[in-house]
């Protein structure tokens, strides 16, 4: 489910079988990494919505949370955990957050959702035939680790 | 003198470029309409929007396996690329099969053995929906129809599917 209208009106019928929900968390950077950092979001949303496009059925794909890099991570801890809580009261039984900045996985244990850490890939070109082939080996993985907490 | 000089009457002359210009107007008012009468011959013949999905029938075996591809869609003011995918096997009369991959349950992607506790069936992982090999819905599992078939044509060798078509419930 995207955060749609008509896929949220398909929600709101079938609440109970949709019980995963997953935040990407974009980075923004206008630094030197600029480029790096634009090509890592396009990748997260292709990732996302293919993710999304598996699971359709159990998943609600929330807009994405967006943060600056540089910027003070306990707010941004405490404001995550105020959208999961949020979020969790729909009621959704799993929130997992996506996301390519490593800086997240040393503040795991503060966030109350599932992190996803994805080791970034490198920035190459996004509509070539190993880009696509990648991104859907990575869906399927992601994919996988998702059902195991179902 | 001057009589031999003037082959060309003034009358003649006017009529002549009367007829000139009146031929080349009527000329171009009959382009369009005759362009409209011999337009079904100029087209291309699109039977429907069978897209070739890249596989040939030699390469389709009795065992369903997945292929993907991707349609042009233009859908409001934006041109997408959606991708689709298929379900393709042979049948025991050799037949190709091409099925949706969507569960019409709530929309996940089903997989053939996806599920080592369901040999044979296809596997919907979001709510342990099941369906036998010709895509019917297994009873007692949350999805309420069969998954959809596309519509096929063979042209030389080749596969090219066009929408998936939707089937009644079991």
């Amino acid at each position: 489910m995207r955060w749609h209208k008509t896929d949220v009106s398909q929600y709101v019928e079938a609440k109970e079988y949709i019980d995963s929900a997953v935040i990407p968390l974009i980075s923004l950077d206008f630094s030197l990494d600029i480029e790096k950092n634009a090509a890592q979001n396009e990748i997260l949303e292709i990732l996302a919505s293919q993710l999304e496009r598996e699971l359709t059925g159990r998943l609600m794909l929330v807009p994405s949370y967006y943060y600056i890099k540089t910027g003070n991570r306990e707010v941004e801890i405490s404001r995550l955990n105020n959208w999961v809580e949020h979020i969790k009261t729909q009621p959704f039984r799993h929130v997992f957050f996506l996301t390519f900045d490593s800086a997240w996985k040393k503040e795991e244990q503060a966030l109350q959702g599932s992190l996803i850490w994805l080791p970034g890939i490198q920035s190459g070109e996004i509509n070539s035939k190993e880009m696509q082939g990648m991104v859907r080996e990575q869906v399927v993985q992601i994919g996988e680790l998702i059902r195991s907490y179902w | 003198m001057s009589n031999k000089k003037q082959q060309v009457s003034r009358r003649q002359f006017l009529n002549y470029t009367l007829t000139g210009v009146g031929g080349f107007m009527a000329a171009g008012l009959l382009v369009s309409p005759l362009r409209m009468a011999i337009d079904p011959v100029l087209k291309h013949s699109s039977s429907g929007d069978f897209v070739n999905v890249g596989i040939s029938v030699d390469e389709i075996n009795d065992t369903p396996q997945r292929i993907d591809w991707t349609v042009e869609q233009v859908d409001g003011w934006y041109k997408s690329e959606p991708s689709r995918s298929a379900w393709v096997y042979k049948d025991e009369n050799g037949d190709v099969v091409a099925l949706s991959p969507i569960c019409t349950h709530l929309g996940c992607v089903v997989s053939w053995e996806g599920s080592d506790q369901h040999p044979d069936h296809f596997y919907c992982p979001c709510h342990n929906g099941l369906y036998t090999k010709d895509g019917v819905n297994v009873p007692g599992t949350p999805p309420l129809a069969p998954l959809p078939v596309y519509e096929q044509e063979i042209r030389d060798g080749i596969l090219f599917l066009g929408n998936p078509i939707e089937r009644e419930g079991a």
